[in-house]
């Protein structure tokens, strides 16, 4: 690979340079280069995560203190316990309206972006991107000065001003109001992959079947969607992997049915100080991410293969 | 640019643009009008227009030291990310050996592992190390979520550069380190770059981790803001969105003039 440089060495043979040389080319070998890293993750991620979902199957006594007898009592308990199936199905109902709410209104915003003038396409960049640098609890704090149940709250001031309704609506605390904030959060995640995708089609087959005469519903339907499958499908994993683990949200604007998986792993721990079955709820938060995520993945592979195949 | 978007079908793609931008900009708008009102209470409308919030929030000790704390927070978070996710980087595309792309696919996945079960497993692990300072906890707990991001943003770059420019540097008797500073890093500047800006907006803006392990001695700004939205009623809270939704845009337009937000969000 590099007789040159080996060359170079012995034709020029100091000691001090030589050992240099080697200890230099060691130290920024690769596997040194991944080793801070991979011993940081391993320490601070991978341990203490698998150790943590262990306690999903362990007991806690008296004293708190956790380990054996091994058991999956907590398991059962999540699965019987009604309030438990009620958060987890809440916990899924509002990722899924989420993902999809994004993925329909993101196909309109990613054209727009992909086919709209320059200037029109860095002012819909900006602010689809920009409010990713706020903090959720900024955002879902205007989500509470818009959603306010009262007649003072924005959107019930405006539609008791049209004429549109009588009396203030209570979306604020509710399951709406959860995936209006998720949305709100979420968004650019969609739009991002999707954009990508729809960047990539050659506009020509588009225009190639509106020439044939295909209106523009089934342009769409028939070309644009099969060809970013992709963009969508790797959005809608995203959204639904992260909206599914939110905490900020449900807590902030969402009411006591609205809560998630992640409110009931805080509460469990941090006011029932019951680590194990916080553990339990814990591990079936990232089982759920980690489902989405294999699902997709195989539906992705699925259509590489068969796209290297034709 | 010959497939210009006309007719009916364009007027509804523009239509519902259009609505997303306000869905998008209305909280964020409205927190900022609310900074302003002159009134107790917050509402719709805002009533008239003071600075007085803007000379309360900048004398709230909690906040200003919230803010501080997460500034260095983030700042210490995203040195820590980039010098150990540059080389480890580095080492997944140009290394060779086995595994390689199930160890990529490791140093990549606390970004989808959802973030409060991290800060979890930490609070777990750490609920034995007493000695150990909070700041500390923060520190390793942050950087274990924005690690990820560099790598991202590295790899991407690092997929573009031309690695025969490395060999003939290396050929020409340059040393692994100068290779690094002369030939690699100058192409993959723009990636580090973007990584870094968004460890430090990870960092700042987190709240699921700092949850778990924050202490009333250290409290990062998006705890303190979180408190007050549950306490106070006052347009302050609002003033304090304000000052945080500020700093944000900062930190955009400076990665839009570094690298441009498409090429950023695209790596």
């Amino acid at each position: 690979m590099s007789d040159f440089a080996t060359m170079k060495q012995a034709t020029a043979p100091r000691d001090g340079a030589l050992l240099w040389k080697s200890i230099e080319r060691r130290l920024f070998s690769p596997g040194i280069l991944i080793l801070p890293l991979a011993i940081f993750l391993l320490f601070f991620f991978f341990i203490p995560a698998i150790r943590l979902m262990t306690f999903s199957v362990m007991t806690q006594n008296a004293q708190g203190v956790i380990g054996a007898p091994f058991t999956l009592a907590h398991y059962i308990r999540f699965f019987e316990v009604d309030l438990y199936q009620k958060v987890l199905w809440s916990t899924i109902r509002i990722s899924l309206i989420t993902s999809f709410l994004a993925a329909i209104l993101a196909y309109p915003v990613a054209t727009v972006l992909v086919r709209g003038n320059i200037a029109l396409t860095r002012i819909i960049t900006l602010i689809v991107i920009a409010p990713l640098a706020v903090s959720v609890v900024v955002r879902a704090y205007g989500w509470q000065l818009i959603l306010g149940n009262g007649p003072t709250g924005l959107l019930n001031y405006v539609l008791m001003n049209l004429g549109i309704i009588e009396s203030p609506l209570a979306i604020l605390f509710s399951d709406s109001a959860v995936v209006i904030g998720s949305l709100h959060i979420f968004f650019p995640m969609m739009v991002l992959p999707l954009s990508s995708a729809l960047g990539k089609i050659d506009p020509n087959i588009q225009q190639a079947a509106r020439t044939l005469g295909a209106p523009a519903w089934k342009v769409f339907v028939r070309v644009t969607l099969p060809l970013s499958l992709p963009g969508l499908l790797a959005g809608f994993t995203l959204v639904f992997s992260l909206a599914s683990a939110s905490y900020v949200i449900p807590a902030l604007i969402g009411g006591p049915g609205s809560q998630m998986l992640g409110n009931m792993v805080e509460q469990q721990v941090l006011a029932v100080y019951d680590w194990p079955f916080g553990a339990t709820i814990a591990t079936i938060l990232v089982l759920i991410v980690i489902l989405i995520n294999a699902i997709s993945m195989k539906l992705l592979g699925g259509r590489r293969i068969k796209a290297n195949a034709s | 640019m010959n497939n210009k978007l006309t007719g009916t079908s364009a007027a509804i793609l523009y239509a519902v643009t259009a609505a997303m931008m306000i869905f998008i900009l209305a909280p964020i708008v409205l927190i900022i009008a609310t900074s302003f009102s002159d009134s107790y209470f917050v509402t719709f409308p805002p009533e008239g227009f003071t600075f007085r919030w803007y000379g309360e929030v900048l004398q709230n000790e909690e906040f200003t030291s919230g803010l501080t704390f997460s500034i260095g927070l983030a700042v210490a978070t995203t040195v820590l990310s980039v010098a150990m996710g540059v080389p480890a980087a580095i080492a997944l595309t140009r290394g060779r050996f086995v595994g390689r792309s199930l160890l990529k696919g490791l140093a990549l996945s606390p970004l989808i592992f959802p973030v409060l079960v991290t800060g979890l497993a930490l609070l777990q692990l750490f609920s034995g190390y007493g000695w150990m300072d909070t700041k500390l906890k923060l520190l390793i707990a942050h950087t274990v979520v924005t690690s990820p991001y560099v790598i991202r943003t590295v790899l991407t770059s690092l997929q573009l550069v031309n690695p025969n420019l490395e060999e003939a540097a290396r050929t020409l008797g340059a040393t692994r380190w100068k290779t690094f500073t002369r030939v690699i890093f100058p192409q993959i500047a723009p990636g580090v770059a973007s990584g870094s800006i968004f460890c430090f907006m990870v960092s700042f803006d987190n709240y699921p981790v700092s949850m778990w392990l924050a202490d009333s001695a250290n409290l990062p700004v998006p705890i303190v803001l979180y408190r007050q939205i549950g306490t106070v009623f006052d347009p302050s809270v609002a003033t304090m969105s304000t000052i945080i939704i500020a700093l944000a845009i900062a930190v955009v337009l400076v990665l839009d003039k570094l690298v441009g937000l498409r090429k950023a969000m695209a790596m």
